[in-house]
């Protein structure tokens, strides 16, 4: 149990760009730094390092280590699958510093799409051609059973769930373009609102939003998250230390990972598509955390595509099975609505840092100075893909 | 431009079977089940004794999206194209594009039948095709 031992004492980031002249090494450290100048920890005293695993993550922690002069590391580790790593780097830094591993651990992720291969495009990626006419598709977490049919993207796979989401809950496509549009347009609001965003000077309408072209039908392109350069960063130490260097720590009341048969984020052979992850698996999360969803006061979760927004008020409890669309359509994610939403814009509209970004904001939200503020906000929810998730409280 | 699936050990007697214009499924003889994606063992009952059993090649759609925008240069000339979670009769699902019909007369739980695609002179891969339909 972690609940009530760590916090985080320190959060950094760098802008957020389509394309930065930095390097991603550069882009961590500039997070990493800023981390630790708001928790006010020198860098010589991290001990402990948790990051996405490579490919993902293109910084190691060798790299940052020589680059910031950092004296020895007691504890590092990586988590796999993509955005699903965010809540374990988040648990595996607090294991450390519980089980006495480490006390001072620094998390982050750092994106360099303009020149680390996007993740919405398929051709970056390792497929050797034959003799240059053919692309053969190595075998790898079954992509040789789908590459062929040119099912390749996240956001293909999104598409398959929206799909099946309309077929099993008799939805029309008027009906998910309202709820996932409702998802775009509160996002993109809350990044006008925001100075990070990349998105901050676009506004979306009904209009706009609906006459965008198809992407992967039923998914239009503001459905989509966006592709840039930038990195996140936290610092993570004991409560007691925690409660030392500044007056507003945030504690981490549970921090998951989970998987199940298929259920990693590219899985598509589970035994239903729709469950994002087991049941049990929030039931532990909000066990663990000791609070429940109505006790939530703001939710950031993980949107690589706006359906996934809206699966996850369903997978976390927030709305009943098969009802997160009417949710959506009635209540909102909105400042008014009963649980606020990714009120930094989210990947959508204020940036892809896979989830590092919705972390930072349940920070600042929960310390009170988030652009986007939620009235006295006590206790937030961070999803990321699988059930991978983090909660936190002032 | 066509993508072919790399084989390994594990796969190579499933894209063998469709070369021979045959859908098959990985089985296991100690427990009688069958499943897809290939695997080492029997994910049920752990036995190592496994074969490849024949598919009707009868299905339905669980599943589809029409990719309207390609995202990898080799599918450029494809769009629009509808890929598919097909469950087969028998009950594993496989992915699929969807031929001879239009992407706008594909629905979930639609009837499909396999067909097989010659993608290069030596890979034929699974496709499917509406299951009253002539097979474009």
């Amino acid at each position: 149990m972690i609940r009530g031992k760590v916090a985080i004492v320190g959060i950094g980031q760098t802008e957020f760009v389509k394309a930065s002249p930095k390097s991603a090494w550069e882009l961590a450290m500039e997070a990493v730094l800023a981390a630790l100048a708001d928790a006010g920890v020198d860098p010589a005293e991290v001990d402990g390092m948790c990051r996405y695993t490579p490919p993902f993550e293109p910084v190691s922690e060798p790299m940052l280590v020589r680059g910031l002069g950092i004296r020895e590391l007691r504890f590092f580790s990586e988590a796999p699958l993509g955005g699903e790593a965010l809540g374990a780097v988040m648990a595996h830094g607090a294991s450390a510093i519980v089980s006495g591993q480490a006390s001072v651990v620094v998390a982050y992720r750092a994106m360099s799409q303009s020149v680390g291969g996007r993740f919405g495009r398929a051709d970056g990626r390792p497929g050797g051609a034959d003799g240059g006419t053919h692309i053969v598709v190595p075998e790898e977490e079954n992509r040789s059973f789908s590459w062929p049919y040119g099912l390749m993207s996240p956001g293909q796979l999104f598409a398959l769930w929206a799909t099946r989401y309309m077929h099993v809950h008799r939805l029309s496509e008027e009906d998910l373009a309202r709820a996932l549009g409702t998802v775009a347009l509160q996002q993109r609001r809350y990044a006008n609102n925001n100075p990070c965003a990349l998105m901050r000077d676009r506004r979306l309408d009904w209009e706009t939003y609906l006459g965008a072209r198809v992407i992967s039908w039923p998914l239009r392109l503001f459905d989509l998250c966006l592709e840039n350069d930038g990195a996140c960063a936290v610092v993570l130490t004991g409560t007691e230390r925690a409660r030392a260097l500044r007056a507003d720590p945030v504690y981490l009341l549970a921090a998951t990972q989970t998987l199940a048969p298929y259920r990693e984020p590219m899985g598509i052979y589970t035994e239903d598509l729709l469950e994002l992850f087991t049941p049990a698996a929030a039931a532990r999360l909000w066990q663990g955390a000791g609070v429940g969803p109505g006790d939530v006061s703001v939710a950031e979760l993980y949107d690589a595509t706006s359906f996934m927004t809206m699966k996850s008020l369903e997978g976390y409890g927030f709305a009943a099975e098969g009802q997160g669309w009417k949710y959506l359509i009635e209540e909102g994610i909105g400042p008014d609505a009963p649980l606020p939403v990714n009120t930094h814009g989210g990947h959508l509209s204020e940036g892809y840092i896979h989830g590092m970004n919705g972390l930072t904001e349940a920070v600042r939200q929960l310390r009170g100075t988030a652009c986007n503020q939620v009235p006295d906000a006590s206790v937030a929810l961070v999803g990321a893909p699988s059930g991978s998730a983090v909660v936190l409280a002032r | 431009m066509a993508i072919i699936p790399g084989m390994t050990e594990l796969t190579r007697p499933y894209w063998a079977a469709a070369g021979e214009h045959r859908l098959v499924t990985q089985h296991c003889r100690g427990c009688d089940r069958i499943w897809h994606p290939p695997l080492p063992r029997c994910p049920h009952c752990h036995a190592t004794e496994l074969d490849w059993r024949p598919a009707g090649g009868e299905g339905t759609v669980y599943s589809y999206t029409v990719v309207e925008h390609a995202t990898h240069v080799a599918v450029a000339d494809q769009v629009p194209y509808v890929v598919a979670i097909v469950e087969l009769a028998e009950g594993p699902r496989i992915v699929a594009n969807i031929r001879g019909c239009a992407p706008a007369d594909v629905s979930v739980g639609m009837p499909v039948r396999v067909v097989f695609e010659q993608v290069t002179d030596d890979v034929a891969i699974p496709q499917f095709v509406p299951a009253e339909g002539d097979g474009g």
